[in-house]
C-alpha cells in the first residue's frame, strides 16, 4: 500500500506545486537518452541511439561526451554497451568537411574527463573509466599497447614507496579489472609484460612482508592463527567463509593468465565483438601520471588502511565465487551499485533486481515463468542470494563499512518489499547461515551488527521469525555466541517495539526465565528505595517529593546538607555515596517517563549534579572520580532492565560534562559487570560494554575533531582579515603615499588563542581515554592469562573442542574479540607516536613476561594495529 | 550521483502552514537545518523508540547525536545526520507503522503540535479513516490534540529558563527540534501496565490532501 501513495503523491506534486517541467532542450534530451539507454532492450536500442546521435544537428560533442561520462561512471553495468555505442559512432563521417569520426572526437573529449577524475583522486570513477577503455581495447578501438601503458601507470602507483596501502589497493584494482576485461587483447602482443602487472598486484596483497593486516579484519576469528603469526607470516589454514578482495583479484588474474585470458569472454558481455574491424589507426591513449596523494588537514583518524575482507555466506553453486573472473567482476559491479546509489535506496533496490538484464545470459537461474534458458556450465546462480550476500558482506566490512549499517538494512528492506516471494527466503537463508557461523568464530563486532540488522529487519516485517528452530540451542552454555545472539536480538527488537509484543512472537520455550532469551520483566526503571521496608525509603521519599515539586536546586542542596548531618550518625555506609545514590536515582525516577522528561529533569538540576560530581552538595569543586562513579552506578541500577537507557543517560551526562569520557571508560571496565550483571569479578568484556566504551571514545575523539575544525575556520578567518588589512594598506599607500600604520591585528584573536588552548585540553582528555581503555583491557587480558585453562582457549587444539567449552572460555574468547575490535577501530589514534609509546609502556608493565602466550597474542594484535614490524623473536610457540 | 536518480534526501514540498517566513527563507533554513520532522507515528510510540531508530543515523565521532525529541520531531546535531535519516529511515517502519521524515525549520513555541493550519497535524485535519494508532477519527484526534497541547505546554514551560536547557540556537527559531506526534501520557496511564492489546492498527490509505 505504501507504493501506491508514494506514486500518487509524486504525481500530485508535479502537477500542482512544482513549476511545470522546464523546457527540455534537444541537447538535454540527447544526453538523457544516452544516460537512460537500454531501459527496454539494450541490444536493439544500440543502433537506434547511435543514429539519433548522428542525426542530432549541429553535432554536439560535449553533450554526447557528458552522456557517456555519466553513463560510464554511474552505471557500471552498462559499460560494455557504452563501449559498443562508441564503436558505432565510428561508422559514419560527421559531415563531408569533418573526416574525424564522431567516435574519435567523443573519445578524445572523454579522455579529458578521465584526467579530471584522476586529478581529483576520484578512484571509483577512474576505475570505471578503465573498464570503458578496456572494453574499447577489445572492441579494437583503442590500441592494446596504449591500454597496457595506462595500466602500467597504475602499476607505478603501486610500486611507489610513498603510496599508502589504500592508494595502492585502489590502483591495483584498476590494474586487475582493466586486465580482466582487456587481457585477451593485450595478451596478443608478446612485447607487453602482463606478468609485471600481475606481480605488482601481488606485492599489494603480500603487504610488504609485514604482519598480515587481514588477521585483524577477517570476519572469522581464529585466535590461534593470530598467535601463529609469531612464527609464520601466512596463516596455516585460512579460515573459510570470507574472501580478501585483492587476493581474489590476484587469483583471478593468475587463473586468466594461465589460460591466455580465454575466460574473459565468458565473464563480461562483449556486445561489440560482431562489429567489423575499423579501418585506419587505432586510438592511442595518452600517457598519464597519477598525481600523488594530498595530505588533508585535520583529518582525525584516517581510514582505509585495512584490507577488505568480505564475508561469504553461501556455497559456490548458489552465489558466484569471487576468486573466479566472472564472480569477481560481478561482485565488483554490485558493490559499485551499492555505493553509487546510496542516495536512493529504492532505486538501488530496483537496479539490483534488474541486474541480470546486463549480465551474460545464463549467469543467474531463470525465474519460474520466464522462458527457460540453456543452463550455462558453472553458472546459474541465485540472484537474490547473491544480492543479499553482497549487501551483508559490505555491511559487515571491518573495521567499518563504507556507509552506515542502517543504509544496508534499509536497502534489504526495499528489496524485500519489491519482491517478497523471492528475496524473503534469501534473507531467511542468510540469517540461518550467519547464525550457524556464530559458533565457528564469527567476529564479535559482526555478530553485533548482525543482531542489529535482525532486529531492524524484523521490525519492518511484523517481527515474524521462526524462532522455534533455535530451541535446541537453548541447551548450549549461556555465554555461547548463539545464545548471546538470541538475547541480543530480542533485546534490540524490544527497543524498537515493546516487551509484550516481542514476547508474543517467541515460542513458549524461549519465554521461560530459564531460557534467558527474554527478560522476565518488561523494561523499565527500578527505584531502589521504592520499597517501604527499605531503610532509606523515607529519606528517598523526601528527596523525591522535592524534585517532583520542582523545588529550586538551592533548596534541594539545603535539604541534602541537612540530611547529611542527620544521617551521619545512623548510617554505616559512606554518607556521601548514599546521598548521591538516592539523589541521582530520584532524579532519574522523576525523569523516567520519557526522554524529554529525563532531559528536563537533569537540565533543571544541573547545578546540583555538577556539585555531586565533585563530591560536594552545595559547594562546587574539582571532579571526583569516586563521586562520578557513584553517579554512573546509580544510573545503571535504575536502568538495569533497559540498558539502552544507560547509553542515553551517559551520553547526556557527558554532554553536560557531569562526567567525562574517561570516567565512563573507567566505570565500564570496573563497575559495569558488578552493577549490571551482578558479577563478583569484572574481568570480562561484553558487547554492551563495547557500546559504552565506543560512546565514550567517540565523544572524546569527536570533541577534538570539532575543535580542530573550529580552529581551522578561525585561522582561515584571521588570515583573510590580515590579507584584507594588507590590501587596504597598500591601496592607501598608493593613493596618498603615506602609510597609516594602524595597530595592525598582528597575531591571533582571543577566540583563536582560546580555541587552541581548548585543543590542548581535549587532546589530553583523548589520551587519557585511550590510556584508561588500554588499562581496562590489560586488566582483563593479563589476568585471564593466569587461568591456565582459559589461556588455552587460544590454542588450536582447544578451539576445535569448542563444542564443550564452558562459559568462561567463551567469555575469554569474546574479550579478546573486543580488544581486537578496539585496536583496529581506533588504530589511527593508537598509532600516533606519543600515544603509542605511552600505551606500549603500559602493556609492558602489565604482562608478566613477554614470552607469555597471552602477551604474544596481545603483541601481534597490537603491532598490526599500529603498523609495527612483526615481532619475530623466540619462535618457540607453546 | 544525482544524475541517474533523485536522491531521497530532498526536502519535500510539505510546508509549515503557520510559518511566518517566506518560501525562500524557509528553503535556506532547510538547507542547513538539523531538525527533522517525523510523521505518521503512532500516538503510542515512545521517545525511546524514536531515539533507538534515529540514533542509527548519527555519527558521534563528528560530535553528533540526538539532542532532543519534542512531541514528534527529532533533533540531531548535524544537517548531515538529518539527511541520512531521510535517505535511510523515511518510508521504513517504526513500531509497525511506516513513518515519514522531512526536514524541518526548527523549533519554535507551538511548533511541537504540527504543521496544519489549525495548529495540529495536517494529516489529522483531513484524515477520514479510523486509525486507532492516532486517536481514532480525525476529529477525535483534534480534540485529543487540545488536551495534549495543554499538557506539553506545561512540560516545556520550565525547561526554557534553565541555563543550557536549550542547546544554543538563536533568534526566533530556537535551535531545538521536535517530533510532532506522540501520545500524551497522563500520569494515570502509567499504572495500567503500559501498552497492551488496544494497539490494533489500520494500514493507512493516506488521505492527505493537505500535503501539498
Amino acid at each position: 500500500m505504501s507504493y501506491h501513495h508514494h506514486h500518487r503523491r509524486r504525481g500530485h506534486h508535479k502537477g500542482d506545486y512544482e513549476r511545470p517541467d522546464y523546457y527540455e532542450t534537444p541537447e538535454q534530451r540527447l544526453r538523457k537518452n544516452i544516460v537512460q539507454y537500454g531501459e527496454v532492450d539494450p541490444a536493439q536500442e544500440l543502433p537506434r541511439l547511435a543514429n539519433q546521435i548522428f542525426e542530432h544537428a549541429p553535432t554536439n560533442v560535449p553533450t554526447v561526451t557528458e552522456g557517456f561520462r555519466i553513463g560510464v561512471t554511474e552505471q557500471p553495468f552498462k559499460i560494455p554497451y557504452y563501449a559498443a555505442l562508441l564503436r558505432l559512432l565510428y561508422d559514419r563521417p560527421v559531415s563531408e568537411e569533418v573526416t574525424t569520426p564522431l567516435g574519435r572526437q567523443v573519445l578524445e573529449d572523454f579522455w579529458k574527463a578521465f584526467r579530471e577524475f584522476i586529478d581529483k583522486h576520484a578512484w571509483r570513477e577512474t576505475r570505471l573509466c578503465v573498464h570503458f577503455f578496456a572494453h574499447l581495447t577489445v572492441a579494437r578501438v583503442i590500441s592494446a599497447k596504449s591500454m597496457y601503458e595506462l595500466l602500467d601507470a597504475f602499476k607505478e602507483v603501486i610500486l611507489n614507496i610513498g603510496s599508502s596501502h589504500d592508494r595502492s589497493t585502489k590502483a591495483a584494482l584498476c590494474v586487475a579489472e582493466g586486465l580482466l576485461i582487456a587481457g585477451s587483447a593485450i595478451n596478443e602482443d608478446p612485447s607487453l609484460d602482463i606478468p609485471a602487472l600481475i606481480s605488482a598486484v601481488q606485492t599489494v596483497v603480500e603487504g610488504g612482508g609485514g604482519l598480515p593486516t587481514k588477521l585483524l579484519v577477517h570476519p572469522i576469528v581464529h585466535l590461534h592463527e593470530i598467535r601463529g603469526a609469531f612464527i609464520r607470516a601466512e596463516p596455516k589454514n585460512e579460515p573459510e567463509h570470507a574472501e580478501e578482495w585483492l587476493s581474489c583479484a590476484l587469483s583471478v588474474l593468475q587463473a586468466l593468465k594461465a589460460k591466455d585470458f580465454a575466460q574473459s569472454a565468458d565473464s563480461v558481455p562483449q556486445p561489440y565483438l560482431d562489429y567489423p574491424s575499423l579501418p585506419g589507426e587505432l586510438f592511442d591513449l595518452e600517457a598519464i601520471l597519477v598525481p600523488p596523494e594530498v595530505e588533508e588537514d585535520g583529518t582525525e583518524g584516517k581510514k582505509g588502511e585495512w584490507s577488505q575482507c568480505y564475508v561469504r555466506i553461501f556455497d559456490d553453486d548458489i552465489t558466484p565465487d569471487p576468486t573466479t573472473p566472472v564472480g569477481f567482476i560481478l561482485r565488483s559491479n554490485l558493490i559499485d551499485i551499492l555505493d553509487i546509489f546510496e542516495v536512493n535506496r529504492k532505486e538501488c533496490a530496483r537496479l539490483l533486481l534488474e541486474y541480470p538484464k546486463w549480465a551474460l545470459p545464463g549467469t543467474f537461474k531463470s525465474k519460474s515463468g520466464a522462458p527457460p534458458q540453456s543452463p550455462t556450465e558453472g553458472k546459474g546462480w541465485d540472484l537474490e542470494n547473491t544480492l543479499i550476500e553482497t549487501i551483508l558482506s559490505a555491511m559487515f566490512l571491518l573495521p567499518e563499512s563504507t556507509h552506515k549499517s542502517i543504509y544496508y538494512i534499509a536497502l534489504i528492506t526495499e528489496l524485500c518489499k519489491a519482491q517478497p516471494q523471492s528475496v524473503g527466503p534469501a534473507v531467511g537463508k542468510s540469517i540461518r547461515k550467519l547464525y550457524a557461523l556464530l559458533a565457528d568464530g564469527l567476529d564479535v563486532e559482526i555478530a553485533h551488527r548482525f543482531a542489529d540488522w535482525f532486529a531492524v529487519h524484523m521490525s519492518n516485517f511484523n517481527f515474524i521469525w521462526v524462532w522455534k528452530e533455535w530451541i535446541p540451542d537453548l541447551a548450549l552454555v549461556p555465554q555461547h555466541p548463539r545464545r548471546k545472539f538470541m538475547r541480543q536480538a530480542v533485546e534490540y527488537e524490544i527497543r524498537l517495539s515493546y516487551h509484550d509484543r516481542i514476547m508474543r512472537t517467541l515460542p513458549e520455550a524461549m519465554t521461560e526465565s530459564t531460557a534467558q532469551v527474554l527478560a522476565v520483566a518488561a523494561p523499565g526503571p527500578d527505584f531502589e528505595y521504592e520499597d517501604a521496608a527499605h531503610a532509606q525509603h523515607e529519606t528517598a521519599q523526601g528527596i523525591l517529593n522535592l524534585l517532583r515539586g520542582r523545588a529550586k536546586p538551592d533548596d534541594v542542596m539545603l535539604h541534602l546538607e541537612s540530611l547529611r548531618n542527620q544521617l551521619s550518625e545512623t548510617v554505616t555506609e559512606n554518607i556521601d555515596t548514599l546521598l548521591r545514590k538516592i539523589t541521582v536515582q530520584s532524579l532519574l525516577s522523576i525523569g523516567s517517563r520519557s526522554f524529554s522528561h529525563f532531559l528536563n529533569a537533569i537540565e533543571r538540576y544541573l547545578p546540583l549534579l555538577r556539585n555531586l560530581a565533585a563530591g560536594q552538595i552545595s559547594a562546587s569543586g574539582s571532579p571526583s572520580a569516586e563521586a562520578r562513579g557513584d553517579i554512573m552506578s546509580a544510573v545503571a541500577l535504575v536502568w538495569r532492565r533497559s540498558k539502552h537507557m544507560v547509553l542515553i543517560v551517559f551520553d547526556k551526562l557527558m554532554q553536560y560534562q557531569i562526567v567525562d569520557p574517561t570516567d565512563v571508560v573507567a566505570w565500564t571496565f570496573m563497575h559495569y559487570p558488578k552493577v549490571v550483571d551482578g558479577r563478583k569479578e569484572g574481568k570480562v568484556f561484553t558487547g554492551f560494554q563495547w557500546d559504552l566504551l565506543k560512546a565514550a571514545l567517540d565523544k572524546a575523539n569527536g570533541r577534538v575533531s570539532v575543535q580542530k575544525r573550529k580552529v581551522a575556520a578561525l585561522t582561515r578567518e584571521a588570515d583573510e582579515r590580515a590579507a584584507r588589512v594588507r590590501a587596504n594598506e597598500s591601496a592607501a599607500m598608493e593613493v596618498d603615499g603615506d602609510a597609516q600604520l594602524d595597530a595592525a591585528p598582528a597575531g591571533e584573536t582571543p577566540q583563536l588563542t582560546a580555541a587552541r588552548n581548548a585543543i590542548d585540553v581535549l587532546d589530553r582528555e583523548q589520551k587519557a581515554v585511550l590510556r584508561r581503555t588500554m588499562e581496562g583491557f590489560l586488566d582483563c587480558l593479563a589476568v585471564l592469562s593466569i587461568d591456565k585453562e582459559v589461556q588455552e582457549a587460544m590454542s588450536e587444539h582447544k578451539w576445535h573442542n569448542r563444542a564443550n567449552w564452558e562459559d568462561k572460555m567463551w567469555e575469554a574468547w569474546e574479550t579478546w574479540g573486543w580488544f581486537r575490535n578496539w585496536a583496529r577501530t581506533y588504530s589511527s589514534y593508537l598509532s600516533k607516536h606519543d600515544t603509542k609509546e605511552m600505551l606500549e609502556a603500559l602493556a609492558t608493565s602489565k604482562f608478566p613476561s613477554p614470552d607469555h602466550s597471552a602477551a604474544r597474542q596481545f603483541r601481534v594484535i597490537w603491532n598490526i594495529a599500529v603498523g609495527d614490524e612483526p615481532y619475530w623473536d623466540n619462535p618457540e610457540d607453546p | 550521483m544525482a544524475h541517474i536518480v533523485t536522491p531521497l534526501d530532498q526536502p519535500s514540498n510539505y510546508k509549515d502552514s503557520q510559518s511566518r517566513v517566506d518560501r525562500q527563507m524557509q528553503s535556506d533554513l532547510l538547507s542547513k537545518t538539523s531538525t527533522l520532522y517525523v510523521g505518521n507515528l503512532s500516538f503510542y510510540t515512545t521517545e525511546e523508540q524514536i531515539y533507538e531508530l534515529f540514533s542509527k543515523c548519527t555519527t558521534s565521532e563528528d560530535g553528533g547525536g540526538i539532542k532532543r525529541i519534542i512531541m514528534g520531531l527529532d533533533r540531531n546535531t548535524s544537517h548531515a545526520e538529518a539527511l541520512a535519516c531521510l535517505r535511510y529511515i523515511s518510508g521504513t517502519k517504526l513500531d509497525e507503522r511506516i513513518i515519514r521524515c522531512d526536514l524541518d525549520l526548527g523549533y519554535r513555541d507551538g511548533r511541537q503540535f504540527g504543521r496544519g493550519k489549525s495548529g495540529g497535524q495536517v494529516r489529522d485535519e483531513h484524515r477520514q479513516d479510523y486509525d486507532p494508532g492516532r486517536g481514532g477519527w480525525g476529529a477525535q484526534a483534534q480534540r485529543a490534540e487540545i488536551e495534549r497541547r495543554r499538557e506539553v505546554e506545561e512540560r516545556y514551560n520550565d525547561a526554557q529558563d534553565v541555563p543550557g536547557a536549550v542547546a544554543g540556537g538563536g533568534g526566533d527559531w530556537k535551535d531545538v527540534s521536535e517530533n510532532p506526534l506522540k501520545r500524551a501520557r497522563s500520569p494515570d496511564d502509567e499504572g495500567e501496565g503500559g501498552r497492551g492489546e488496544p494497539r490494533a492498527k489500520v494500514e493507512e490509505p493516506e488521505h492527505d490532501p493537505g500535503r501539498m
